[in-house]
C-alpha cells in the first residue's frame, strides 16, 4: 500500500520542476509546456486525495475533469498568442518581449 | 504481498519517469525533445492515476494530454522555428535567483507532503467511472456546462488571435 | 419642514411662477448659442419678448397674491437633503417677492426695448442681450428664492452679469478696470453674505426663510448680531453703501441701459431686498438695525455731496443712486421696511427713467457725457426733456410724483422712530438732491448750447427708445400716489405687511397723528423746493455764480471733486498695505508651502522611479515575483505552523 504522502510528494516535485521551468526558460512554447506540467502535478494531487479519502462520489476527480478543460483552453489560447506574437516579430523569446517596460 | 511490492516498484518507476522527464523538459536544449519528454511525463502521470485506481481519469489523461495537448504543443513548436539563434542564452538572466527561490520551497513542500496521513480506509473497488459520472452529471452538471462555454470561448479566441487580417 | 402651504384654487399663476425665470433663461440660451451667427439683431426682440412674457406672468402672480395667497412655496425639486437639513430649489411667493418680481420684470421689459434702439449700432449686440437675459434670470432667482442658499446663487449670478456688462466694451481699458473693481468690491460683500449664510445654518440648522424666521427666538443676541451684520456687509457690497460704494460710479463705464437696469433699478437693490427679506432677523437685533440706519444715512448725504460737483451726467446719476440706496437703508434701519421697498419700487422707475433719459441725451450727442458741453437740448429732445423733468421732480420729491411719497415716508419714519439726527441728515440730503437734480437738468437742457457743433447734430432718439421713456414716466407720475396714498397706510402697506411683520411680535402700529404727518411732509417738500430754488438761482440768475461758489469753497470743492479721495485712499493705503502683506504671504507660499508640496512630489517621483524598475515588461520577471509571493506565503504558513508567529 503506497501512502498518500508519497503521491503528494511526487506531485509537489513535479509542480516545482514546472515552476522552475517557467522561471528559467526563455522559449515561450517551453514555458507553456512547463505550465502543463504544473497542471498535471495538480491533477495528481487531486486524484490522490480523492481516491485515498475513500468517498463514494469522486469529487476530487471531477475537478481533474475541469482542469483538463482549462488546460486545453489555456494551451489553445496560449499557443495562439505565441503564434500571433511570432508573426509580428519572429521570436518566441519572452525576454525580448518587453513593450510594457515601465 | 507481492501485489504491494509490485505496486511499490511501479510507483518508483513512475516517479523516476515523471521527475526525470519533467527535468528533461526544463533542461533539454531541443524544443522538440522537450515536447516529447513532456508527453512521456504525461504518460507516466496516467500510470500514477492507474496506480490510484482511477482508470477513467487515466484514460482522459492519455486522450487529452498525451494526445491532444502534446499534438498542439508540437504544432506550436513547428510553427515557430528559431532560425536566428543569436542568443546562445538558454536560460534567463534570473535563473540563479529562480533556483535559489524554487529549491527551498520545493524541498520544503515535498517533505511536508509526507506528513499527510492516510485516512486508513480501503480503496473503493470497481474503478471510478460510476462515481465520476454521477458527480459530473449530478451536482456538477452546471459547472460542466459552463466549462463547455469556456472551451467555446477559448476556441473562438484562438481563431481570432491567429487569423490573418485579410486586406 | 416648511409649514403647510395651502394654495387657493385661484393661484394658477403662482403655480407657474417658475416660468418667470424660465423665459429669460431660454432667451439667454437661444441668444448665447445662436445669437452671433444666425440671429443678429433678432436677439434683442427675442430677449425683450421673453422678459415681457415674464412681466405678464408676474402681473398674474401679483394678482394671485392680491387675492390672498400671501405665503406660497413652490418647490421645483429637492436640491440638497442631508438628514434634517434640506435646501430646495423653491420659490417663496409672498407680497414682497411678488412686488419685486413685478418691478424687475416690468422695468426690465422697458429697458430691453430701449436697448434695442440704444445698442443698434454696436457690434456686440447679440452678446449684450445674452448677458442682459442672463442677468434678468439671475435677478429673478435672487428675488424668488425661498432660502439663503438659492438666493446666493442669484446673488452671485447678478454679480457676474454686472461684471460682464460693466466690462462690455472691454476693448477700452476703463470698462474692464471698472468691471474688475466692481467684482472685487462685490467679493468683499459676498464674503459677508457667506458668513451670514453659514452662521444662519449653524445657528438655526436651516437656510429656508420660513423656518429661520419662525425660530428667531432660539438664537442668542450675539448670534443674531453676527448674522445681521454679516448680511449687511453683503448688502453694502451689492447695494454700494459705505464703505463699499465706490464701484458703482465707476460702473457707469458700461452701456447706459446696463446702468439703468443693473446699477439703478434692480441689482443694486438686492441688498435692500436682502435686509427687507430678513426683517424678522434684523428686528430681533436692534444694534444691527442702528448700524444699518446710520450707514444708510451717512451714505445718503455723502454721495449726495459728491453728486453736487460732478460734470459727467451719468456719474451724477450714479452718486444719486448711491444716495437713494442710502435712503432705503435708512428706512430699513429705522424699522420701516415697507417704506424701503416702496422707495425701491418708485426709485426703480424714476432712476431708470433718468438713466435712460441720460442715455438718450448721450445717444443724441454722439457719446458725449460731459454736461459742460450740453445745454439747450430741450428744444432738440422734447420727449427726453419732459420725461426726465418728471423723473427729476420725482427724485427731488416734488408731490405728487412717485419719489415724494416714498421718500416722505422714509424721512417721516426716521422722525417718528426717534432718530432725530438721522431725520436732519435726511432733510439736508433732500435739499442737496433737489439741488443737483436742478443743476443737472439745467446744464443739460436749458441755457445756451455750449458746444454748437454737437448741438447742431443733436437729435431726438427713435421711438423704440422714447416709448419706454414715456412708459416709465407714466409709472413715475402715478405709482407713488396710487399705491402710497394715504401715507403710512396706503395700499402698499396693507399689501406688504404679511411679508415683513415680525413673527410673534404682534402689530405695534403707532400711527402718527395727522398733523405730524402733514408737518413732516411739509418740511420734506420744503427741503426739495429750497434745493430747487438754490439751484435755479445759481444756474439761471448766477446769484451766486457757480464758479464763484466753487472758488470760495476752495478746499471743500476740491475734496468733493475728488470724491473725498476715497479711491486714492483705497488704492494707496489699503491696496498697498495688502500688497505688502501678500508679498510676505507669497514668499511664505513659494518657499514653505510650495517647498513642502514639491518635496512630497519629488519623494513620490523618486519612489515611482524606483518602483518603475520593477516593471521590466519581461514576463519571466513577473512570474518570478509571483513565485516570490508564494515563497513568502509558505514561509508565513510554515512559521505559523511552527508557532513562530502567534496570534
Amino acid at each position: 500500500m503506497i501512502p498518500l504522502g508519497a503521491f503528494i510528494a511526487v506531485s509537489a516535485v513535479l509542480f516545482f520542476i514546472g515552476v522552475a521551468g517557467v522561471l528559467v526558460r526563455r522559449n515561450a512554447v517551453v514555458i507553456l509546456m512547463c505550465v502543463e506540467l504544473m497542471l498535471n502535478a495538480t491533477n495528481l494531487a487531486l486524484v490522490a486525495f480523492s481516491r485515498k479519502a475513500g468517498m463514494i462520489d469522486e469529487r476530487g476527480s471531477v475537478f481533474v475533469v475541469f482542469v483538463f478543460v482549462v488546460a486545453a483552453a489555456e494551451v489553445a489560447v496560449g499557443l495562439a498568442i505565441v503564434l500571433s506574437l511570432y508573426r509580428n516579430r519572429p521570436t518566441v523569446d519572452v525576454d525580448e518581449v518587453h513593450a510594457m517596460k515601465g | 504481498m507481492s501485489f504491494d511490492i509490485l505496486q511499490s516498484v511501479l510507483f518508483a518507476l513512475l516517479t523516476v519517469g515523471i521527475v526525470g522527464a519533467a527535468a528533461g523538459v526544463v533542461l533539454m536544449k531541443r524544443i522538440t525533445g522537450s515536447a516529447l519528454l513532456m508527453a512521456f511525463a504525461f504518460l507516466c502521470n496516467a500510470g500514477m492515476f492507474l496506480l490510484l485506481g482511477a482508470e477513467t481519469v487515466a484514460a482522459f489523461q492519455v486522450l487529452i494530454y498525451v494526445g491532444a495537448i502534446t499534438v498542439l504543443i508540437l504544432y506550436g513548436v513547428m510553427f515557430t522555428p528559431q532560425q536566428d539563434r543569436r542568443y546562445g542564452l538558454f536560460f534567463q538572466t534570473q535563473t540563479p535567483w529562480a533556483a535559489l527561490l524554487v529549491a527551498p520551497i520545493g524541498i520544503f513542500v515535498a517533505f511536508f507532503a509526507f506528513s499527510f496521513a492516510d485516512p486508513g480506509k480501503a480503496l473503493p473497488g470497481g474503478g471510478d467511472l460510476v462515481p465520476l459520472a454521477t458527480s459530473v452529471f449530478g451536482d456538477f452538471a452546471f459547472p460542466f456546462e459552463v466549462a463547455s462555454v469556456l472551451l467555446l470561448a477559448a476556441m473562438i479566441g484562438a481563431i481570432v488571435l491567429v487569423k490573418r487580417d485579410e486586406e | 419642514m416648511t409649514p403647510a402651504t395651502e394654495v387657493a384654487t385661484s393661484a394658477t399663476f403662482i403655480q407657474l411662477v417658475w416660468l418667470i425665470p424660465a423665459f429669460p433663461l431660454a432667451a439667454f440660451l437661444i441668444n448665447g448659442l445662436f445669437g452671433k451667427r444666425w440671429l443678429g439683431h433678432a436677439t434683442g426682440w427675442i430677449a425683450a419678448a421673453a422678459v415681457a412674457a415674464s412681466a405678464v406672468l408676474s402681473i398674474g402672480v401679483f394678482l394671485d397674491v392680491l387675492r390672498g395667497n400671501v405665503h406660497t412655496t413652490v418647490t421645483l425639486y429637492r436640491w440638497i437633503g442631508v438628514g434634517d437639513f434640506e435646501v430646495n430649489i423653491a420659490a417663496l411667493v409672498d407680497p414682497l417677492s411678488s412686488v419685486m418680481l413685478l418691478v424687475v420684470t416690468v422695468v426690465s421689459t422697458l429697458i430691453f426695448v430701449y436697448s434695442i434702439g440704444y445698442m443698434a449700432h454696436d457690434h456686440g449686440f447679440p452678446r449684450f442681450f445674452t448677458w442682459l437675459s442672463l442677468f434678468v434670470f439671475a435677478m429673478l432667482i435672487l428675488v424668488m428664492a425661498d432660502n439663503y442658499l438659492l438666493m446666493f446663487v442669484g446673488w452671485e449670478g447678478v454679480g457676474l452679469c454686472s461684471y460682464l456688462l460693466i466690462g462690455f466694451w472691454f476693448e477700452r481699458p476703463e470698462p474692464y478696470v471698472a468691471a474688475k473693481k466692481a467684482f472685487v468690491m462685490n467679493r468683499i460683500g459676498d464674503w459677508g453674505y457667506t458668513i451670514g449664510m453659514v452662521t444662519t445654518f449653524l445657528v438655526f440648522g436651516s437656510m429656508t426663510f420660513t423656518e429661520v424666521f419662525e425660530h428667531v427666538d432660539i438664537a442668542t443676541q450675539a448670534n443674531l448680531l453676527l448674522i445681521c451684520l454679516a448680511f449687511f456687509v453683503g448688502a453694502t457690497g451689492k447695494s454700494a453703501q459705505l464703505p463699499l460704494y465706490s464701484w458703482l460710479p465707476d460702473a457707469m463705464e458700461g452701456p447706459t441701459p446696463v446702468s439703468a437696469l443693473i446699477h439703478a433699478a434692480t441689482m443694486v437693490t438686492a441688498g435692500v431686498y436682502l435686509v427687507a427679506r430678513s426683517t424678522p432677523l434684523f428686528a430681533a437685533a436692534a444694534p444691527a438695525l442702528e448700524v444699518v440706519a446710520v450707514v444708510g444715512a451717512l451714505t445718503a448725504i455723502f454721495a449726495a455731496t459728491i453728486a453736487l460737483v460732478q460734470f459727467d451726467i451719468k456719474r451724477v446719476m450714479a452718486y444719486s443712486t448711491v444716495s437713494q440706496l442710502g435712503y432705503m437703508f435708512l428706512a430699513l434701519g429705522v424699522g420701516a421696511p415697507i417704506a424701503a421697498v416702496f422707495h425701491l419700487a418708485t426709485h426703480a422707475f424714476f432712476k431708470a427713467l433718468l438713466f435712460l433719459g441720460s442715455g438718450s441725451v448721450i445717444h443724441g450727442m454722439q457719446g458725449e457725457q460731459d454736461m459742460r458741453k450740453m445745454g439747450g437740448l430741450r428744444r432738440k429732445m422734447p420727449v427726453t426733456y419732459w420725461t426726465m423733468l418728471l423723473a427729476g421732480g420725482a427724485l427731488a420729491a416734488i408731490p405728487p410724483l412717485a419719489g415724494f411719497w416714498s421718500k416722505d415716508e422714509i424721512v417721516g419714519a426716521a422722525w417718528t422712530s426717534g432718530h432725530t439726527a438721522l431725520w436732519v441728515v435726511g432733510i439736508i440730503t433732500a435739499i442737496l438732491t433737489a439741488f443737483y437734480v436742478t443743476r443737472a437738468m439745467w446744464m443739460t437742457f436749458h441755457g445756451e448750447p455750449r458746444d454748437h457743433h454737437l448741438y447742431d447734430h443733436a437729435h431726438e432718439s427713435p421711438a423704440v427708445m422714447t416709448l419706454p421713456l414715456v412708459a416709465l414716466a407714466v409709472g413715475t407720475v402715478t405709482l407713488g400716489a396710487v399705491v402710497g396714498f394715504p401715507p403710512d397706510a396706503g395700499f402698499i402697506h396693507t399689501f406688504l405687511t404679511p411679508s415683513v411683520e415680525v413673527h410673534g411680535a404682534g402689530g405695534e402700529h403707532h400711527a402718527p397723528e395727522i398733523a405730524t404727518i402733514l408737518a413732516l411732509a411739509a418740511v420734506s417738500v420744503g427741503a426739495g423746493i429750497v434745493g430747487i430754488l438754490i439751484g435755479l438761482s445759481m444756474y439761471v440768475r448766477h446769484r451766486p455764480d457757480p464758479s464763484a461758489v466753487s472758488r470760495a469753497a476752495g478746499p471743500f470743492y476740491r475734496v468733493l471733486v475728488n470724491k473725498y479721495y476715497v479711491d486714492d485712499l483705497y488704492d494707496r493705503r489699503i491696496v498697498d498695505l495688502l500688497r505688502g502683506a501678500f508679498g510676505v504671504m507669497w514668499a511664505f507660499d513659494v518657499h514653505v508651502i510650495d517647498g513642502i508640496a514639491n518635496g512630497l512630489g519629488r519623494l513620490a517621483a523618486l519612489g515611482g522611479g524606483g518602483a518603475r524598475r520593477l516593471q521590466t515588461g519581461v514576463v519571466g520577471n513577473y512570474a518570478f515575483m509571483v513565485v516570490a509571493g508564494l515563497f513568502l506565503l509558505i514561509v508565513a504558513y510554515g512559521g505559523y505552523a511552527a508557532g513562530v508567529f502567534t496570534r
